[in-house]
């Protein structure tokens, strides 16, 4: 017979097993197993039960499709309340994200159906594409999730951001002294350098690692390699500098592929929170 | 001339460090280059930027040496006159040099370091795309406001504080719904097309679901299909589904499943209004009998298969005063009055051919057509038959001859008849001409002339027009009214058919001739009802799942019942150019077809 102290070291095995398991296999694919019968309850519904004239939101199955997408997405999108309560047990957030995942998926098929194939320039069309922008963009996040932290780790090595940062700034330390020498033109091209924050480009830059305003790189055009002792200095530590901001442009590129869906998606489903209001009450104002 | 250089640092602790030297110069050259008398370690000042010479009377020239100026109280210039007796500030780059009379006469300048903006914040706050990107939040609510507002609020708030209009197409301004086309789950029917704009003309009132009256306002010539108690009892039962959804809508106001929407879903797309399926029709009508017991009509499903036999409406009995409605079934007689053998009238080689032969008017064997004329908008689709026209040239009324033109009997009323009569008897017999005068008295003019001519017969006949073998019993059936020799009265109805529709210009010569369904050339009596019956129809005409063939026709219900107008074709008639529908080849309609 099992002692007290085998059972509650058992018990600590299987939390330490629970705490490395990804939140997509979280209890065997318990959520996706729930998705998936959802999803065929779903469809072979939509598929049996005649609705006169044609399938439609409005027909019983249709109410019914859409009551449960409707308690789905508010549900779903509750994971912002519920990811900043930290509680654990059988609805942990790591169970929540799964099914969060799980049924956020499922959505596209109860959602496509409750329309009917019914699309149009309205409301309720406008509620369901966002409903997709919101599901596609959580598609990516998951992949970005699992897919870029090692990128990230990579690139970075052992240096923090932080260390990056520091890095420059030595750079721009020395190359202002460097340059005490320089004409006007070479002081100016500097100065460009020295001024240009390292996160002076916008979104799209970070996304496509393409700075064409990059001041680094236009001074290390400007000064030549090979000229006075000065500009040679300067040169040096322009490259330096250029490889350094390299790494950081790297990371950004990886952090902002990494972040930038939840900006669509955040975004997306409160304006479908929004619009989910709209062709709720639209339908019975005007019913 | 003297210099009174005064260096103030700031410390890190923020504690000022000052150090002053005299220069002995006349001039003073401020720059960026070590060997300058004032050295300006920054870059964005030139290596020999600005020279300081004594102008005489205690004044201070300034001048810029490169191409770039300096900043003098606040003003960029390249060259300025100072009077340090009334102090001012030189800025060069980052750094501000403030010029002063000193208490020994001495030019004194001040350089201080320029605060520098210091970058805020955690610097690693920069790797993180938030500082790259518009808020989430600031995002969010901006579209959640812009949707609640524009698709929301707008066109609720209009539709609670329009003015109340009637509906008119031609004015849709006055009392209109901003936005509300947002709301449109789909474009609507054509026939409907004018009020795409026009949300509230059916959508009145918040959270009412459109109703009847509604409806009625425009299309108030529609019937209900029966009596609702009728429809209700006699309606096919729903599924669980569609039952929870009525029973919910109802309570909520809707209309029930016999309300117009119930059938006329709108915002189906610009789609015309096509005629009931069969399905509609049989959901009903297939079982009714077990719902409404008492109905006179049976069961129909598929008129092919399943479609009670035709029950033409006519009189039964001479003198009824109402036709009754007899199943074809049930060997009906015709009691209409008349004696009119159809199979002599028709046919092509009988004495009544050969007298249509030699009359102008036909000059050929007689057809139907030459009776009975169409007319689309008689009841029965034809003209009713007219004795004088369509009987009067072979059934001569002719009652003799009066100023050189003929006399005829009055067709119509015996009154009239009697009295026509009772003038025949006076007319002249024909004089016999023989080329030989009698003699004497007994000539033409003579006292003891006599007409031996011989009566004519049709005077025989017309005098003896209502006795047995008289004229009027060729077509009439002859009766006495309170004693008095009459005729029965005619009894023919305006249609047979009440309970749907048939077009006989649908069923025109390449069709069929008129014989080929009405038994006109074996029909010697007029009691014979030549209405042919469901079997005669099924020659062709066979359900609307049947196959379609060079004889068959699919015939769903609407080919000869319409919903609203059970005695008339279902008709579009107020688009009769709107394009078809086009084949339903969308997911639903595959899955439906699949389904059955």
């Amino acid at each position: 017979m099992a002692t007290a102290a085998d059972n509650r070291f058992r018990e600590d095995e299987k939390r330490r097993d629970a705490d490395h398991i990804s939140f997509l296999k979280h209890r065997g694919f318990r959520w996706l197993w729930m998705a998936l019968l959802l999803c065929a309850f779903s469809i072979i519904g939509y598929a049996l039960i005649d609705q006169e004239p044609r399938p439609n939101g409005g027909s019983w199955y249709g109410y019914t499709l859409g009551t449960v997408g409707l308690l789905l997405i508010v549900w779903l999108s509750m994971l912002g309340i519920r990811k900043r309560r930290i509680s654990e047990g059988a609805w942990s957030l790591k169970a929540w994200t799964s099914a969060h995942v799980y049924l956020g998926l499922a959505l596209i098929v109860v959602g496509t159906l409750h329309t009917g194939f019914q699309i149009g320039w309205n409301v309720h069309t406008l509620a369901y594409v966002l409903m997709l922008i919101v599901i596609i963009s959580g598609i990516y996040g998951v992949y970005a999730y699992a897919a870029l932290p090692k990128e990230l780790s990579a690139n970075r090595g052992d240096k923090t951001g932080g260390d990056m940062l520091d890095t420059i700034a030595d750079i721009d330390r020395k190359l202002e002294s460097a340059a005490q020498p320089l004409g006007r033109a070479g002081s100016d091209l500097v100065i460009g350098v020295l001024e240009q924050d390292v996160f002076y480009a916008g979104a799209f830059s970070r996304l496509t690692g393409s700075y064409p305003g990059c001041a680094t790189k236009r001074a290390l055009a400007g000064i030549p390699a090979t000229g006075s002792d000065a500009e040679i200095r300067v040169h040096e530590l322009l490259t330096a500098r250029a490889e350094q901001l390299a790494q950081i442009r790297r990371h950004l590129r990886i952090k902002a592929m990494l972040e930038i869906w939840l900006f669509i998606h955040i975004p997306a489903t409160i304006a479908l929170l929004a619009a989910l209001l709209a062709h709720v009450i639209s339908v019975f104002y005007y019913w | 001339m003297a210099f009174l250089i005064r260096t103030i640092a700031v410390a890190k602790s923020g504690r000022e460090i000052v150090r002053d030297r005299r220069v002995e110069k006349d001039e003073l050259i401020i720059g960026r280059d070590p060997a300058s008398d004032i050295h300006l370690p920054d870059l964005t000042v030139e290596l020999q930027h600005l020279k300081l010479t004594d102008a005489g009377k205690g004044m201070v020239a300034a001048r810029a040496l490169g191409e770039l100026p300096f900043n003098l109280d606040g003003t960029s210039v390249t060259e300025a006159r100072i009077d340090p007796d009334a102090g001012a500030e030189i800025a060069v780059g980052p750094a501000l040099l403030a010029v002063s009379r000193d208490a020994d006469g001495s030019v004194q300048i001040i350089i201080k370091p320029a605060p520098k903006d210091k970058s805020a914040g955690e610097p690693e706050a920069g790797f993180l795309m938030a500082s790259a990107m518009p808020s989430k939040r600031a995002m969010a609510w901006t579209f959640f406001g812009l949707i609640f507002v524009l698709l929301l609020s707008v066109p609720v708030i209009t539709h609670q504080f329009r003015e109340k209009v009637e509906n008119d197409p031609e004015n849709l301004e006055t009392g209109s719904v901003l936005f509300d086309a947002s709301w449109s789950t789909g474009d609507l029917s054509m026939a409907h097309h004018d009020l795409e704009d026009n949300c509230e003309a059916c959508h009145q009132t918040a959270f009412v679901s459109v109703q009847d009256e509604t409806c009625i306002t425009c299309h108030e010539e529609l019937d209900d299909h029966a009596k609702m108690d009728r429809q209700l009892t006699g309606m096919a039962p729903f599924s669980t589904g569609d039952q929870i959804q009525w029973d919910i809508g109802q309570a909520l106001g809707k209309e029930g499943p016999l309300g117009c929407v119930s059938c006329h879903t709108e915002h189906e797309g610009p789609v015309k209004l096509e005629a009931s399926t069969e399905k509609f029709c049989a959901d009903c009508h297939n079982d009714m009998d077990a719902r409404l017991t008492d109905v006179a009509f049976s069961n129909a499903g598929d008129f092919g298969e399943k479609h009670p036999q035709f029950r033409p409406k006519f009189y039964t009995a001479h003198f009824d005063k109402k036709a009754k409605r007899v199943s074809l079934d049930d060997k009906p007689v015709e009691k209409s009055g008349l004696v009119f053998p159809h199979d002599i009238h028709v046919s092509e080689t009988g004495g009544a051919a050969k007298m249509a032969l030699s009359l102008s008017q036909y000059g050929a064997p007689l057809e139907c057509s030459d009776c009975h004329e169409e007319d689309k908008n008689a009841p029965g689709g034809f003209k009713p038959v007219v004795m004088e026209d369509s009987c009067e040239a072979c059934h001569s009324l002719v009652s003799g001859t009066a100023g050189g033109a003929f006399t005829k009997l009055r067709h119509g009323d015996v009154t009239d008849l009697m009295e026509d009569l009772a003038k025949v008897n006076l007319a002249s017999r024909r004089t016999v001409v023989t080329g030989r005068g009698r003699p004497g008295q007994y000539a033409s003019s003579g006292r003891y002339y006599a007409n031996f001519g011989r009566p004519m017969t049709a005077y025989i006949a017309i005098n003896r027009a209502l006795q047995k073998g008289g004229t009027c019993g060729d077509c009439h059936l002859r009766t006495t009214t309170d004693g008095r020799l009459d005729l029965i009265p005619v009894n023919i109805p305006d249609k047979y058919i009440h309970g749907g529709f048939f077009p006989h210009e649908a069923h025109g010569d390449d069709v069929a001739e008129c014989k080929d369904c009405h038994a006109t050339e074996t029909s010697g009596e007029a009691t014979d009802l030549l209405i042919p019956d469901l079997e005669s129809c099924r020659d062709c005409h066979l359900g609307e799942t049947a196959v379609k063939t060079e004889e068959i026709v699919p015939s769903g219900c609407a080919m000869c019942h319409g919903y609203h107008t059970p005695a008339m074709p279902w008709k579009p008639a107020d688009h009769p150019d709107l394009p078809g529908n086009g084949g339903n080849d969308n997911v639903a309609a595959i899955l439906s077809s699949l389904r059955r």
